[in-house]
């Protein structure tokens, strides 16, 4: 099966690891991967700010760059929800709807394409350890992958999972949000921190790199000794 | 009081609001009950999603045809003696309500709960007539009693007051000598109301759902004081959002349906009423005399345009309930008598972009109020929506934001300039990074790294380190 | 005959309307069949006495003492729940099924207990209010039953008052037990067909379900607001 990565230009700058924890696992799973090159950013952060003009201009480049691709897996469930949206975004274009529409069909977010299209639910990772699991908001509500990540952290050998309170909380993230209405996001991310801690857990475990980023930059700041890992590369261990 | 309330500006409202420690903890509290009251209710009936589902097509084929719904409510009421005003604006609904006030030298009057005559401000205008005004829905009768302190909530509107408040209020103003308990609290309330329904010359009722096919106005409450407004006093006045319609019985039970169990995880209230005109022939209580008053107030102007299902929301509160910020920073915040999401949405609309500008950017589009609305109304979506009006027709953008932003496209739709910006980060960044994290950020992440760290972006980026990796392997 | 009353403003209002819809006025509109009609699934095939059993465990929850019993029985037990609460004051309709389920004498029993009873005078006028506003109790029969929400419906009348069972401290509804229906659908239903018959509807149509309450103090649930603060159904067996 060949499979076209779109690593996010998050990971692509400041979480590598997850990038390639995502290919090796991919391959591990007996997928031909392949890297894009020309591949920049889903637009996001310009699309969710109101700026949907400019972002069009980066959409338009990244249905380019995977026009050929079977499928696009993506470490990323606001990523891969931002893709399904290019249709609704192109909806009337005489040229754009189309080719987004085969971009959005093709596309899945990491865990979505393992469970839902390779059909596996263990990935024989290995790793000891308790841990909690953070259901991103646009993952969970907008691209509707509800089940995927828990079937298959709950095959990880060693691993034992506790369920996090008020999961359904959103963290705090939203992109510019964080910046821009830091007091709230502030309140937020604490009150996401504080259920972590309740688990007891000592890794928190996410889809999304700008939700851990947010909630691990909080732990980090406050100095609390839990680890944020990526489900990529969870399911990596060995 | 009108829709907005008070004057301060956005980010200071947002930090009395998070500094409110128990005002947070009481709607944490009631967000957690409503929310299960809600799932509880939506599982018993079984399939919500076919509910929620039908809510919206009735409310959507309603909203298209409104002219033609509204038109025959008011066909209906006039053929039961009733009389309907039409008011485009909330000058003229005022005048007219102060009008027929006037005429039957009403000194008194007692109302039940009503958004609308609160986004209006006709407490205002009826004082101002040298009436009095007495809400009797019992948490806006307590913020009546203080002061006229705004509501913060669409349904439970005293959310923010605890009892310890609530008792010395009713001490200071009202000369109440007994206790905090709630039963005590209420039945002072209720004394005290009772003399004034028992009183008041006219009777002014909101609307939760107006009948069109048999020009009936349907009222919601559990306590009863709706029932008390139209009961007793010899006039009724019927205030509705133009929206505020369905086209026959049938309709009106299944958004009863919705919004009893959305709003508080009931089956049904304690009390419906459908009304038709005053009484009848033969009747001997009930009002002699029934007016409808007909409310735009720039509701018409959302038709037409991409904003249109807004005018869907049958005010059940649901994504209020949920709304993460609003659980943190409480309803005064928002400025607006309509808070949370639904409020994010429609008080750019009805009160406009200068004053309202901050709204649609105070929620992350989690979506929680999409899930949770009973008739499906894309609520994040007209968030983003805003954003995108505010940025690109209004132009109303900060400047530094609108550059970064052209800076952003550029840089993304060009992969030679997202090759060069990308990798320049760590060295922009690398002043910044102490054991690959930054704690004290330049420019936008100045704001990012006053709570949090932020990693330093790797020297390598992910695109580097897939090439290498190919190479090794031979590819 | 009743007056008609006046529409004001109105061409102009919803012209306006039509216009920001980017369309002509609609004078016709046909209202669609709905794609999804989950409220008539409710309750579908419960039988009379399973409606009542759902009836019953409803009123558990909303705080509501509910009685079954048959006409011959009917006015020994109001007169035993009258005792049990201490009202000293009834307020009722004027409503045939009163006698029709043997409660004719019921002035006279009650009285002999010291009970005063006011029936709804329909030639009379403030004295049914204020009569009303200090009884202890008010009684009504239930012109329609919902089993799904505990809910008794009153359609007002000549007779029949609206404030019997609003204003009295205490409320009793006698539930003959053919009208009970499973939920509000089947009474919507009616109403909307009394409206294409051009047949009149109640000028006030009440649902209760259960007494008054509120939960605006703290989220703390308090029973009996403005309307009674105790609601008690009486399920009479019926033809």
């Amino acid at each position: 099966m060949k499979v076209s990565l779109f690593v996010t230009c998050l990971i692509d700058i400041f979480q590598t690891d997850v990038g390639l924890d995502t290919m090796e696992l991919l391959e591990r799973l007996g997928c031909e991967v392949d890297f894009p090159e020309k591949q920049t950013c889903c637009g996001q952060p310009a699309y969710n700010s109101g700026y949907v003009d400019k972002a069009k201009e980066s959409m338009k480049h990244m249905i380019n760059v995977f026009e050929n691709a079977d499928y696009v897996v993506t470490p990323s469930g606001s990523c891969g929800t931002m893709f399904r949206e290019y249709p609704h975004i192109f909806k009337g274009d005489p040229v754009w709807e189309d080719r987004a529409k085969r971009l959005a069909d093709k596309t899945y977010e990491l865990t979505q394409f393992i469970v839902d299209v390779l059909g596996v639910e263990d990935v024989g990772a290995k790793l000891n350890a308790t841990a909690t699991y953070h259901t991103s908001c646009h993952m969970t509500r907008l691209l509707g992958v509800t089940e995927a990540p828990m079937k298959l952290l709950s095959n990880v050998a060693g691993l034992e999972m506790k369920s996090l309170p008020h999961n359904y909380n959103c963290c705090g993230f939203g992109g510019t949000f964080s910046v821009k209405m830091t007091a709230i996001s502030e309140q937020m991310v604490d009150e996401k921190v504080q259920s972590v801690e309740e688990t007891g857990a000592d890794i928190l475990i996410g889809a999304d790199c700008g939700c851990l980023m947010n909630i691990g930059g909080r732990i980090d700041r406050q100095g609390k000794p839990i680890k944020v890992m990526h489900i990529a590369s969870v399911l990596n261990s060995r | 009081m009108a829709m907005k309330i008070g004057n301060k500006p956005f980010k200071e409202r947002v930090s009395d609001g998070i500094d409110d420690q128990f005002m947070r903890g009481a709607v944490s509290s009631a967000q957690g009950r409503f929310r299960s009251g809600r799932l509880n209710a939506a599982e018993e009936l079984g399939n919500w999603e076919d509910w929620r589902k039908l809510g919206e097509e009735i409310r959507s084929h309603t909203i298209e045809n409104l002219d033609f719904y509204l038109e025959q409510l008011s066909e209906n009421v006039i053929k039961r003696g009733g009389h309907v005003f039409f008011a485009e604006t909330a000058e003229e609904a005022n005048d007219y309500i102060t009008n027929v006030v006037k005429q039957k030298n009403g000194k008194k009057v007692v109302k039940s709960k009503s958004m609308v005559t609160e986004e209006i401000n006709m407490n205002e205008a009826l004082e101002k007539a040298g009436c009095e005004v007495i809400e009797s829905d019992l948490g806006e009768w307590i913020l009546q009693v203080d002061d006229h302190d705004p509501p913060s909530h669409i349904v439970t509107p005293a959310l923010h007051k605890n009892k310890e408040q609530i008792r010395d209020v009713f001490r200071d103003k009202l000369g109440y000598d007994k206790t905090e308990k709630p039963e005590e609290l209420a039945l002072f309330a209720r004394e005290k109301l009772r003399e004034e329904f028992l009183q008041a010359d006219i009777g002014i009722t909101g609307c939760n759902f107006a009948i069109a096919e048999s020009g009936t106005i349907s009222l919601v409450t559990n306590e009863g004081n709706a029932r008390m407004v139209t009961t007793i006093p010899k006039t009724q006045i019927t205030v509705m959002g133009m929206e505020r319609i369905v086209p026959t019985w049938e309709e009106m039970e299944v958004l009863v349906s919705l919004l009893t169990r959305a709003a508080v995880g009931q089956k049904l209230t304690s009390y419906i009423t459908g009304l038709t005109g005053p009484k009848q022939e033969g009747e001997v209580d009930g009002p002699e005399e029934f007016h409808l008053v007909i409310v735009d107030n720039g509701r018409s102007k959302i038709l037409g345009t991409a904003f249109q299902s807004i005018l869907h929301c049958i005010r059940c509160a649901a994504c209020i309930n949920v709304c993460p910020v609003y659980r943190h920073v409480g309803g005064h915040s928002y400025g607006s008598i309509y808070p949370g999401p639904v409020g994010a949405v429609l008080s750019p609309l009805l009160g406009g972009y200068d004053e309202f500008k901050e709204l649609p950017y105070a929620s992350t589009l989690c979506a929680a109020c999409t899930e949770a609305c009973p008739v499906k109304i894309p609520l994040h979506e007209h968030l983003l929506r805003h954003r995108q009006e505010i940025v690109e027709k209004e132009g109303k953008a900060p400047v530094f934001e609108n550059l970064s932003m052209k800076a952003f496209s550029l840089g993304t739709a060009s992969p030679a300039m997202y090759n060069i910006g990308s990798k320049l980060a760590p060295t922009a960044l690398g002043a910044f990074a102490k054991d690959d994290k930054i704690s004290d950020g330049p420019g936008p992440l100045k704001n990012w790294t006053e709570i949090r760290d932020f990693p330093a972006p790797k020297k390598d980026r992910f695109r580097d380190l897939y090439k290498k990796r190919k190479k090794e392997r031979g590819e | 005959m009743m007056a008609i009353g006046q529409a004001h403003n109105r061409d102009s209002f919803l012209n306006n309307l039509a216009k920001n819809l980017g369309r002509e006025r609609h004078y016709q509109v046909e209202k669609p069949n709905w794609n999804h009609n989950p409220q008539w699934e409710v309750l579908k095939d419960a039988s009379q006495d399973e409606l009542v059993e759902v009836l019953k465990k409803q009123c558990k929850l909303i705080h509501t003492e509910v009685h079954e019993t048959n006409s011959s029985d009917l006015l020994p037990l109001i007169q035993q729940l009258v005792k049990e609460s201490g009202g000293k004051s009834v307020v009722s309709w004027d409503d045939p099924r009163f006698s029709e389920f043997g409660l004719s004498g019921l002035s006279d029993e009650l009285g002999r207990e010291q009970v005063a009873v006011h029936v709804w005078d329909r030639n009379g006028g403030e004295e049914n209010l204020s009569f009303s506003a200090t009884a202890d109790i008010g009684i009504t029969f239930s012109d329609a039953t919902l089993a799904e929400s505990g809910t008794v419906v009153l359609y007002s009348d000549i007779g029949k008052g609206r404030a019997v069972s609003l204003l009295p401290v205490v409320y009793f509804a006698i539930i003959p037990k053919s009208t009970i229906v499973p939920r509000m659908t089947q009474v919507a239903r009616d109403m909307h067909r009394k409206v294409e018959n051009e047949e009149l509807v109640p000028s006030c149509v009440n649902f209760i379900s259960g007494p008054s309450n509120s939960a605006d103090i703290e989220m703390n649930l308090i029973v009996g607001v403005h309307g009674p603060v105790k609601a008690t159904y009486i399920i009479v067996e019926d033809k």
